[in-house]
């Protein structure tokens, strides 16, 4: 259970974050970029629940660092929000895996959706910005978009066989 | 269990890490909130670390951007194409009038500078028409009774002589040139002053002086001027050159061939002269 990963592994694992990370700054247009799903988040449940020895609190604080730099949004805002949603998913690992797609759709939306209310909580008492209904979009993203963020990250999990 | 310099420590929970992970976000964010310098230093360095992942991201939308861009400029420089090829057809014609306006410019300017004819003043005339033919040598000009033309004016150009009026209507008139078969010059040779008339044969490069005799002093390469005679031209104005002497000793006269002197088939502009009696009221000419 507790074996390594060898440096290819972890550079896969790197890489699928990295591209969460370009695809979560990559210019859009307006109309769509209210639309964009948590691509780093979804990254990240999914990897937490493969592999919950590997992944977890610590990788999501580094991770909601760099997003934090990245939407250049008050430094440790989305570390939080990211370390929490880390949490939540070890502790529903078991549960994540057993659930069939849709439920589990339902549930990493919900997780998500979670952390993104700490984000928006901080966001109101440090800024003052009123949460607004458009904050809900990229919650309904999220879910629509797990099947496939599942799918291929488990694709590439287990071309790279790690476990 | 791991170990750590010798202890040996049970891997911390993950409510654990979470909560100093949590603790290490909410100082980050108070440091940050109030611009401490370590908060900036943790974001620069992350930056560097971003930054390539930054220019990833924008990479796809720099190059769709690029790619509209030049088809934008592809379509830009089409139109600009067509623009300036329209432009430089409409430019063609212009040059092109510019030439012949140069022409007629420095042919005004010709007639301008010879109209100082003493006693008389001139006007520009335009010629509408010209009606030749072998017994006919005629113009017509855009200058009428409204514009105090009338018959038997004389008619100059900037080299000679060009005929006179015959015929004059409200708003034109007609010119018979001294090229006209009906056409008679009183002239006086340049060089010996010897009186004669010059006729018109009518062709338009041609004319004759008869009633000479045999022992008339004139050779080819004469000029012969207006004498003033009959009051209708001008004295001392250019008529035609001697070109052709031919003796036939069965006649009485020489058969003397000439040239005017004036372009009759060149131009567009003429000048009507005014014996200063006659000199119109309102000095406009429009041409």
């Amino acid at each position: 259970m507790d074996n390594p990963l060898t440096p290819e592994q972890r550079l896969i694992i790197l890489a699928s974050f990295i591209s969460a990370m370009v695809l979560a700054v990559i210019p859009l247009p307006d109309s769509v970029q209210l639309l964009r799903p948590d691509w780093v988040a979804l990254v990240l449940v999914y990897w937490c629940m493969a592999i919950p020895e590997r992944i977890g609190v610590g990788t999501g604080f580094v991770a909601g660092l760099f997003l934090d730099v990245l939407y250049g949004s008050l430094l440790g805002e989305q570390a939080l929000a990211k370390a929490l949603l880390a949490f939540l998913a070890l502790h529903f690992t078991l549960r994540l895996r057993m659930f069939p797609r849709l439920q589990q759709a339902l549930a990493v939306g919900t997780l998500i959706a979670i952390s993104d209310l700490m984000v928006i909580m901080i966001k109101s008492l440090v800024h003052g910005m009123p949460p607004l209904w458009s904050d809900t979009a990229p919650m309904v993203a999220n879910i629509v978009v797990w099947p496939v963020v599942f799918t291929i990250l488990r694709e590439v999990r287990r071309r790279a066989k790690i476990s | 269990m791991g170990t750590f310099l010798g202890w040996s420590f049970k891997r911390p929970s993950n409510l654990a890490k979470l909560i100093v992970f949590a603790c290490a976000s909410v100082i980050l964010m108070v440091a940050d909130a109030h611009h401490n310098r370590d908060a900036r230093l943790v974001r620069g360095t992350l930056l560097r670390a971003d930054h390539p992942l930054q220019e990833l991201a924008a990479l796809p939308l720099a190059l769709v951007h690029d790619a509209s861009r030049d088809l934008r400029l592809n379509g830009r420089l089409r139109q600009e194409n067509a623009r300036l090829r329209a432009r430089e057809r409409r430019l063609e014609i212009k040059v092109s009038r510019l030439a012949t306006l140069r022409l007629e410019v420095a042919h005004l300017r010709a007639l301008l500078h010879g109209s100082a004819i003493p006693g008389y003043r001139a006007g520009l005339a335009r010629i509408l028409d010209v009606g030749s033919g072998p017994f006919k040598q005629r113009l017509t000009l855009n200058e009428g009774k409204n514009d105090h033309v009338f018959i038997g004016q004389a008619v100059i150009d900037a080299h000679g002589i060009v005929g006179q009026v015959v015929s004059v209507n409200r708003d034109t008139s007609r010119v018979m040139l001294i090229t006209d078969p009906d056409s008679g010059v009183p002239v006086i040779s340049e060089r010996n002053g010897l009186r004669a008339i010059v006729f018109g044969t009518g062709s338009p490069d041609g004319v004759k002086i008869p009633y000479l005799t045999v022992t008339a002093d004139i050779r080819p390469g004469d000029i012969f001027v207006s004498s003033g005679l009959g009051g209708i031209y001008p004295p001392g104005y250019p008529v035609a050159r001697v070109t052709k002497i031919t003796s036939n000793p069965n006649l009485a006269f020489l058969k003397i061939r000439a040239v005017p002197l004036a372009h009759l088939s060149y131009h567009t502009h003429v000048l009507l002269l005014w014996p200063r009696a006659h000199a119109r009221t309102q000095g406009t000419h429009h041409g």
